[in-house]
């Protein structure tokens, strides 16, 4: 019997073994693995959904993962091959990271991208990736100024040794955007809409929606909590008291607050908030938007573009009629907004190389705009093929100049691009991907809260979210809940106990049954 | 000589042995090791007094427990006539109707939450009535576990019993408390069991037809699992509790009584 375990064991484990040796044992012939750890449906992958799609000449589009693996090859004679995985939140991706798991590249958000360096997680970028001359570096030649200055400006600080160093030295930008509200301007007048407190506003009361997660709430809450000094601060940057980057740093300064007061205080918000409105979502937000059943939805940008274009256009082939299309806006709130973006880091022990190659691949300009096609957030590269694809898109068509107005996109595109386009574009589509520069200023990039912040944005989620019973409703609820057990106890094991018994009427006795018996 | 390969009854366990050792009880000393646990890994009760002096968090648990019972009792007053009337009706057509009280069970669980989304919009309580919402997404989805348990008992309780009974001067209402019930007792158990426990944590009902508005405490564990794992392993533990004492009240650990659809 031992014996035959001790066989069976050894066999068991002589298998495991040789099966690990053909894994890892041949050598150098093996390609690069390079393990790419991503959102899930944040990259072209090809198919009808691509914009290389075509139903006659180009019917089998690929994904951008393997158009990469074939690039990789014919420009560094290496074979590659890419392990490609997606994560939902950027807490599930930092807990995969702490269980272990190793991946070349990842995508996180600004915050997750901050925590990650100030925990010394990252590998740096090297000298040569940002070196322009080299003509496969499409990043660096690629990259929008505007983007360029904020990863260059802003910095992390470390938690070793204090030191401070620059997002660019961390982390390569991917998609970049705002958070707003989409409306419908046939129940939402967008003169009467102005600030975030419309989610506690009663005039839209259950006809508005937020997203589940804590960190879009807490932004809303705050800026609700400190509206009258964000406001001030507008008037005095509009008086000229202040310029771009100090009205820039104030707004940022004030939607970072996590002190104990402004935790309670916002806590107070998003419980008067939660009474308001129609629900937390996640991803019913944009179809209840469609159907009509909201009126207003918090929203990222590029969430709001997808959402303004499936209302107008449906989602299959065919063209929604005039009757079926319903028109949604997009609205970034007058006193503040967050700048968000993801971007790609390499944690430490990462490929470095092959790693910066993938980046490089994405920004090349026509990758760029297969991407924006597919995904419709609006990629960090600036390059003139993205903006021929962005004057196809939103530009005037031939006759119709009269009516175009202009948009400025200079910021952005870093060189003299104003584009002429219609009217409605302004609070629509195109206002989504590039927003224009004034509202740039007001918006802040919200910073990763430290473990005590933490701590305390998380309770205070828990209170927004749970149930909150006074002591004499747990009570009466707990007295209940035991009474029931009591009954079951009392059914089932009743029998047993004497008192409980069914005595037999007069003249009568059980038999068979010890108490009653008389011997 | 090579000797035949045999198997003894003890070797035939090993696979489920294997199973139960990395997928059961691995995965359960991990979970009380995070829930005695702090952030740095040193044993603590930190979790646990938090908990329990934590009010939204008692909160939770009690409205949950409380969702549960409702949910539990309506399943139980919905299935029990359907159940005894398929169960003793000569009917041809009777499995028809069962299969469509089953059926709706192979259709993808999200699938057919947000198909009474739908309903509950067109019928206009989506948004107004959240708590109401998702007791009837409950109801809705285990109503099938509730139905077949007591189908199967109630279809093995011998004809003559009935028939002994009204011979011995009971009327329907007596043969009804006095036989029937006592008699399917194992099946109201197991359904109970089957109904009450997931209806405690299946916050996707909650989510889709309360607008997350309706937080039960399935849904601060999946919460806490995105920041604090040790509070999360905490809060499943104590609902692992709930959830055994409740098991051991109703019976479920008598293999007797274990009648969980064996007829289908």
């Amino acid at each position: 019997m031992n014996a035959k375990r001790i066989t069976a064991t050894a066999l068991a484990a002589a298998f495991a073994f040789s099966s690990l040796l053909t894994l890892t044992g041949c050598g150098e012939d093996k390609p690069i693995r390079l393990r790419v750890y991503n959102w899930e449906e944040y990259i072209d992958e090809g198919g009808e959904g691509s914009y290389q799609y075509d139903i006659e000449e180009n019917e089998d589009a690929q994904s951008l993962i393997y158009d990469f693996e074939i690039w990789y090859e014919e420009t560094y004679d290496t074979p590659i091959t890419v392990e490609y995985s997606t994560f939902g939140t950027n807490e599930d991706m930092y807990n995969q990271l702490k269980l272990g798991d190793q991946y070349d590249l990842i995508c996180p958000s600004d915050y997750m991208i901050m925590k990650l360096a100030a925990e010394d997680m990252l590998e740096p970028f090297t000298e040569d990736f940002f070196d322009a001359k080299n003509e496969l570096n499409y990043y660096i030649a690629n990259l929008s100024p505007y983007i360029k200055d904020v990863f260059d400006s802003n910095t992390v600080t470390l938690k070793s040794t204090g030191e401070k160093h620059s997002w660019s030295e961390y982390a390569a930008g991917y998609m970049w955007g705002t958070t707003g509200f989409i409306y419908n301007p046939e129940y939402v007048s967008p003169d009467e809409l102005d600030y975030w407190d419309a989610m506690i506003d009663s005039a839209y009361a259950n006809k508005v929606t937020t997203k589940d997660n804590v960190r879009d709430s807490y932004f809303v809450g705050t800026a609700i909590l400190y509206q009258d000094e964000l406001l001030d601060l507008r008037d005095r940057y509009e008086n000229g008291e202040m310029d771009d980057a100090a009205y820039n740093q104030g707004v940022t300064e004030i939607m970072n607050r996590t002190d104990e007061e402004t935790v309670s205080k916002v806590q107070e918000i998003l419980l008067e908030m939660k009474e308001n409105i129609y629900g937390f979502e996640t991803d019913t937000g944009k179809s209840d938007m469609v159907k009509g059943i909201i009126w207003l939805n918090f929203a990222w940008s590029g969430d709001a573009v997808y959402a303004i274009d499936l209302a107008e256009y449906g989602e299959g082939d065919e063209e929604l009629s005039e009757e079926d299309a319903v028109y949604l806006n997009y609205f970034i709130p007058e006193e503040c907004a967050n700048l968000w973006f993801d971007g790609w880091v390499m944690p430490k022990g990462a490929q470095v190389e092959a790693a910066q190659a993938f980046i490089n691949f994405l920004s090349r300009p026509d990758n760029a705009v297969r991407n924006m096609y597919y995904i419709g957030y609006t990629p960090v590269i600036a390059a003139d093929e993205v903006y021929e694809y962005v004057e196809y898109t939103y530009g005037v068509e031939e006759g119709d100049e009269e009516d175009a107005v202009k948009y400025d996109l200079s910021y952005f595109f870093g060189k003299e691009t104003v584009l002429l386009t219609y009217e409605d574009q302004l609070e629509r589509q195109l206002y989504g991907q590039y927003p224009t520069e004034e509202v740039m200023h007001r918006c802040a990039v919200m910073d990763y809260f430290d473990d005590d912040a933490n701590e305390r944005i998380n309770e205070l989620w828990t209170k927004v979210k749970g149930s909150q019973l006074d002591a004499w409703a747990i009570a009466v609820i707990c007295v209940g809940v035991v009474g029931i057990a009591a009954f079951v106890l009392l059914f089932k094991f009743g029998g047993k106990i004497d008192w409980f018994r069914r005595k037999p009427k007069k003249g009568y006795e059980l038999v068979d049954q010890k108490p009653y018996r008389h011997d | 000589m090579i000797k035949p390969l045999r198997f003894t009854r003890k070797s035939l366990g090993i696979p489920y042995a294997v199973f139960l050792v990395f997928f059961v009880i691995i995965p359960m000393l991990v979970i009380v090791f995070y829930a005695f646990t702090d952030k740095n890994n040193h044993i603590s009760f930190v979790n646990f007094i938090n908990f329990f002096s934590d009010p939204t968090k008692l909160s939770t648990i009690v409205y949950s427990l409380v969702i549960a019972l409702i949910t539990t009792a309506v399943c139980l007053v919905i299935a029990y006539p359907v159940a005894y009337i398929l169960a003793r009706s000569k009917m041809k057509q009777k499995y028809v109707i069962l299969m469509l009280f089953i059926t709706p069970m192979w259709i993808n669980f999200v699938l057919r939450v947000n198909a009474i989304r739908e309903l509950l919009n067109w019928i206009g309580l989506l948004g107004e009535a959240n708590y109401l919402n998702t007791i009837i997404g409950m109801v809705y989805d285990f109503l099938p576990f509730m139905i077949l348990p007591l189908y199967t008992t109630l279809l093995k309780i011998d004809e003559s019993l009935y028939e002994a009974s009204a011979d011995l001067g009971g009327n329907s209402f007596t043969t009804f408390t006095r036989v029937t019930i006592p008699l399917s007792m194992p099946g109201i158990m197991s359904g109970i069991t089957m109904v009450f426990l997931p209806s405690m944590t299946n916050y996707v009902v909650s989510d889709m037809l309360g607008n997350s508005k309706v937080t039960i405490i399935g849904k601060f564990i999946e919460t806490y699992f995105g920041s604090d794992w040790h509070m999360g392993s905490m809060i499943a533990l104590i609902l692992l509790i709930v959830v055994f004492v409740s098991t051991l009240l109703s019976g479920g650990f008598k293999s007797e009584d274990n009648v969980r659809g064996t007829n289908l």
